[in-house]
């Protein structure tokens, strides 16, 4: 088994207003991971933490094998590419250009090739300053900056905010190239459950600053399931099905019930003479949003 | 290349399960000739929208089964297939729907000769539409 890309012990940051943490955390390498959450669970503060642009009060963070946080170790940042959840204005002044070439100086690895190549892609005019940029464009400009340089690790917050449906095909798909190799690693955190599904491999949930746990994404979205059952009139206790998340009477014999379990509950239903009339899977929206309910009851208790 | 996979997002199989049974078919049957190179694992499963862990597995299953090879750094190939294991693939298929068939009877209480004669009239029927 490969070290990690990323790995994250005890780590606690304490703001005014937030509390991040303790997460623990182990990144694979080779694999797309998606951090999935609500707004202001922590996911920015996280990548930030990462790569040591904050520090946390508590723990240990590892990237790509080096410890992070004891020095300012540009070596192994020239290793990562990220895409921050917002631009900087300092920039807005200067042609793309010539943000690249001030960019460039800090990546030995940097491939001016590539960068010709995602330029051309992604359509961008490298004459036209940042300042005239629209939003979808900058974003499409910082991806390409991010990348040039052919990183070990790929860090994105957020990277299809205000990027139009072809720019974003464009994104899925040079992400995707940039994965062949099977060296590769990408963090992203991302609110486009179209863009978790196509992209990732593993799933991370992250709210109020906690993470919830790690999935293999196929898994997840094979095992939450929406079914129909009919009891036939018997009283079932619903709260001893394996994985059972939520039952509503549906009327007659009917019960809407919600698992997170799909093949022990099926079994535990057959065993009880409970038939199921239809199921259906959950969209990771609300995976999340039954994970998050479970949280709070968790937290209540 | 593109290959003929087409999953159920409904389906109760799991999806590796889905994949690994229809490329298991295009493989006994023919479809993919021996020496196919196949799609890298993240291409595959880019088209199949799931994930690598997904495919890796379904690629390392038929591997083990003899029916994929893999050569390092070059990619996985259709391996060589037996015509003994070519027969038992042909017909595992068909058993595997014939056991359907013979559950969905059991279920509204069919006869064994209820069913027989059933299975009959469809062969009968098939062949004579098929002109064969």
């Amino acid at each position: 088994m490969q070290s990690p890309a990323i790995e994250v012990k005890g780590m606690v940051q304490k703001r005014s207003h937030f509390e991040l943490g303790p997460i623990d955390l182990a990144i694979p390498r080779g694999y797309v991971t998606a951090i999935v959450g609500p707004n202001g669970s922590g996911k920015s503060s996280l990548f930030r933490c990462l790569l040591d642009l904050a520090k946390p009060d508590r723990g240990e963070i590892e990237v790509l094998g080096e410890k992070q946080g004891a020095f300012d170790n540009w070596q192994m940042k020239a290793r990562i590419g990220y895409v921050p959840e917002e631009n900087s204005s300092v920039y807005d002044h200067m042609k793309a250009e010539q943000k690249a070439a001030f960019t460039r100086q800090w990546y030995p690895q940097w491939d001016i090739n590539r960068y010709q190549e995602l330029i051309r892609r992604f359509e961008i005019d490298p004459s036209l300053k940042l300042r005239k940029m629209s939003k979808g464009m900058r974003r499409k400009f910082d991806l390409i900056l991010a990348m040039a340089h052919n990183p070990e690790l790929l860090l994105l917050d957020e990277p299809s905010s205000g990027l139009d449906p072809i720019a974003w095909r464009t994104m899925i798909d040079v992400i995707h190239r940039y994965m062949e190799s099977g060296e590769r690693t990408v963090l992203m955190a991302s609110h486009i459950i179209d863009e978790v599904r196509r992209l990732a491999d593993y799933i991370v949930f992250i709210v109020h600053g906690r993470v919830l746990g790690m999935y293999e994404k196929d898994t997840l979205l094979e095992s939450w399931s929406m079914l129909y059952a009919d009891t036939a009139g018997s009283k079932e206790q619903w709260r001893s099905m394996p994985g059972c998340h939520s039952a509503e009477f549906a009327g007659g014999s009917t019960y809407k019930v919600v698992t997170s379990n799909m093949i022990e509950s099926e079994e535990w239903c057959r065993a009880r003479g409970i038939h199921i009339l239809s199921k259906q899977r959950l969209e990771l929206d609300d995976i999340l949003t039954a994970m998050i309910e479970q949280e709070r009851l968790r937290i209540q208790s | 290349m593109w290959i003929p996979i087409q999953l159920n997002e409904q389906s109760a199989e799991p999806m590796y399960h889905q994949i690994e049974v229809q490329l298991r078919a295009l493989i006994v049957s023919g479809q993919l000739a021996e020496g196919t190179l196949l799609p890298s694992i993240r291409e595959l499963a880019q088209t199949l929208k799931c994930s690598v862990i997904t495919i890796r597995r379904v690629y390392q299953d038929l591997e083990n089964e003899g029916l994929l090879r893999t050569k390092q750094g070059t990619g996985t190939y259709v391996a060589k297939v037996g015509d003994e294991m070519r027969d038992i693939h042909r017909r595992s298929s068909v058993i595997e729907a014939l056991e359907a068939a013979v559950d969905a009877g059991v279920r509204v209480r069919c006869s064994d000769e209820e069913m027989m004669e059933m299975l009959r009239d469809i062969l009968q029927r098939r062949r004579n539409a098929n002109g064969t």
